[in-house]
């Protein structure tokens, strides 16, 4: 029960309430501002916190580095959280009189939302749901083999048993020098941090309870995706959200065409960093930018929340594997340049830009101990 | 360069499963190129149509190729560059749209397409039934219940089966060698693992003698693995059963 009990503050009210913090910056129109938001900004902002925690802690602390960077993320994300509650409660009434009635209308809880659609749209979503659940059962009474788990889930567990983080070989237990591509992608010791503080096997959290969490958290990023792409700003346009969904669903599940596919990735190593990166980081780029760049004039103005999501974003793709911290930045370049393409602006290319300093960072860092005088 | 763009033609085939007759990449272009003829709103046309398309011309060009893998010093991870793709958003997209007024059935022809065309990812053989919560075989579980140390760590010499497991359930057992061993185009090569797997009959002796260098408090094996005498004559005795693995344990440590 205990155990339970702190999985749900640190995978739920923890992410949601330092979500609160970005929130706080997000315009309310069009159901912006929703719970599902505001659980996928604290997500990716307390990952990134845990990038700035768990980083140095690895690069720079030799000893018990794990309990350094757990007990320095633990003060910070409780700190976050309730920086996140109080900026909330100051600025919650703000926007609200400013909604119209049929925004208001929009506000109302999901439940009702669902009563008031039509059969056929509530037995889409019903399908939606069964997919989802048919994924997540599939995730949690099949087990999934996969080589790089000898790395990366006994990387969580030496994190859990001998208080280390990468200065022992997970294939032996040998002690090693540290591997600048593995220690900077600090996604095995976040899984680790879970398991220390639900005293739950990394082992049972990486394989069981990592899904449970990560496949519907890459749904929601589909989510808001499709309700960016099939809002319910025309009619009839918010009845293929469901659709949308269904499909995605269908395209994950189908999608093993090879090893290599992200949806490969998504459904059988849904823990590990890279699975990550490929199904949840990536889109998330895709639904700011998307947020971001359809927002009417004055409302973008408002929207400097998603920008530091999209900041949190960049870091979470380096937490994850220092290789995404390369293609993302590849992808934000490209998106980029066809957004000032789009809007005949080029300072979509230095807004964008900004959001990738700590792209540059991370690989500033990677170049400095890579190639630098060796690490303890 | 043209090497370098065959090649990355086949990272390209391989990742899109041409080989096994996946067609999945077919549905995704078809949407990208209806997205490309129909999409009207810029900021989604840059987004779900100039960067997959720029993405995919990059992903061919020979310069780009060589920069990556001299920037990253890995050859082998360029085919997550397709991962920026995103074919299911896209294709998801493009077909929603494409389906217009008649979007159910739409949606029921496009997802019985990508049936045909893709694979069912829970068909791998690398999925099979939990045996228990750690998703790990119970042999493994078993094996070191039975042989982990109250305190400390010990060296453990097991079969390449259990070489993935072992240290996924408890890191107080140590290896003398671990996967890098089981991945041939690694090439590695280790005394230990050559005496262990690569032997047809094991040698007990030199066996016997490499194992104690470590030292491995416990040898085990498979049941039927062949050697060339008992190991029972060197120094080690039958400290237990679990499925098809006999576990040895070294008496001669066992006074240290």
């Amino acid at each position: 029960m205990t155990a339970i009990i702190s999985l749900f503050f640190w995978l739920v009210m923890i992410p949601f309430c330092i979500g609160l913090v970005p929130a706080c910056f997000i315009s309310p129109v069009q159901r912006r501002r929703n719970p599902g938001v505001i659980l996928l900004g604290g997500y990716f902002c307390m990952w990134a916190l845990f990038g700035l925690v768990a980083i140095p802690a690895v690069l720079w602390v030799q000893y018990h580095n794990f309990s350094v960077a757990s007990r320095c993320f633990t003060v910070l994300s409780i700190l976050c959280a309730a920086a996140g509650l109080l900026m909330w409660r100051r600025k919650a009434g703000d926007y609200r009189p400013e909604l119209t009635s049929p925004a208001r209308e929009r506000e109302e809880g999901i439940v009702k939302r669902f009563l008031h659609r039509t059969w056929a749209e509530k037995i889409e979503w019903l399908l939606f749901w069964a997919l989802l659940g048919f994924q997540l059962y599939k995730a949690v009474a099949y087990t999934s083999f996969d080589g790089d788990d000898a790395y990366y889930v006994v990387e969580s567990l030496i994190a859990q048993q001998a208080d280390v983080m990468y200065r022992i070989l997970p294939y032996t237990g040998g002690s090693t020098s540290l591997d600048v591509r593995h220690a900077l992608a600090v996604f095995p010791m976040w899984v680790a941090f879970v398991a220390v503080q639900s005293g739950i096997h990394a082992t049972i959290v990486s394989h069981v309870v990592m899904p449970v969490v990560l496949i519907p958290l890459t749904y929601l990023v589909y989510y808001e995706i499709g309700k960016g792409l099939f809002g319910e700003q025309t009619p009839g346009d918010g009845e293929r959200l469901p659709l949308f969904m269904i499909v995605m669903c269908v395209f994950q599940i189908f999608g093993n065409v090879s090893i290599y596919t992200n949806e490969t990735f998504f459904l059988t190593r849904t823990w590990q960093g890279k699975a990550v990166a490929g199904s949840l980081v990536i889109p998330a780029f895709l639904w700011l930018l998307l947020w971001i760049y359809q927002g009417a004039g004055k409302d973008k103005e408002r929207d400097a929340g998603l920008w530091i999501i999209l900041v949190c974003v960049n870091m979470t793709a380096g937490i994850c594997s220092s290789i995404a911290v390369f293609i993302v930045s590849i992808l934000l370049a490209v998106t980029a340049l066809g957004l000032a393409f789009a809007q005949r602006d080029g300072r979509v290319l230095l807004r964008i830009g900004a959001a990738c300093i700590p792209n540059v960072i991370y690989m500033g860092l990677y170049v400095m101990v890579a190639y630098g005088p060796a690490l303890g | 360069m043209w090497g370098i763009f065959l090649e990355s033609v086949v990272i390209f085939q391989n990742y899109m499963g041409f080989y096994e007759n996946g067609y999945l990449a077919g549905i995704y272009l078809f949407a990208l190129l209806y997205l490309w003829l129909t999409e009207k709103d810029r900021n989604r046309r840059a987004i779900f149509v100039y960067a997959p398309t720029l993405l995919l011309v990059m992903f061919f060009c020979p310069l780009f190729r060589k920069l990556f893998v001299r920037v990253l010093d890995d050859s082998e991870t360029y085919y997550r560059l397709l991962w920026l793709l995103q074919m299911s958003l896209v294709s998801a997209y493009g077909i929603i749209r494409l389906c217009g007024r008649h979007r159910r059935i739409g949606v029921i022809v496009a997802c019985v397409a990508i049936m045909a065309c893709g694979n069912y990812v829970y068909d791998s053989e690398h999925i099979t039934k939990a045996e228990n919560a750690y998703h790990l075989p119970q042999e493994a579980i078993d094996l070191v219940d039975m042989i982990e140390p109250e305190e400390g760590r010990i060296t453990v010499l097991v079969p390449a089966d259990l070489i993935y497991y072992v240290r996924q359930y408890s890191t107080n057992i140590e290896l003398p060698y671990g996967r890098e061993m089981l991945i041939a185009r690694w090439d590695y090569y280790h005394a230990m693992y050559e005496a262990m797997e690569e032997a047809e009959v094991i040698e007990t002796e030199s066996f016997a003698e490499l194992a104690r260098e470590y030292p491995c408090a416990y040898v085990v094996l498979e049941e039927d693995r062949e050697t060339e005498e008992p190991l029972t004559d060197y120094g080690y005795e039958i400290y237990g059963q679990v499925g098809e693995y006999v576990v040895y344990k070294d008496i001669t440590l066992s006074g240290e």
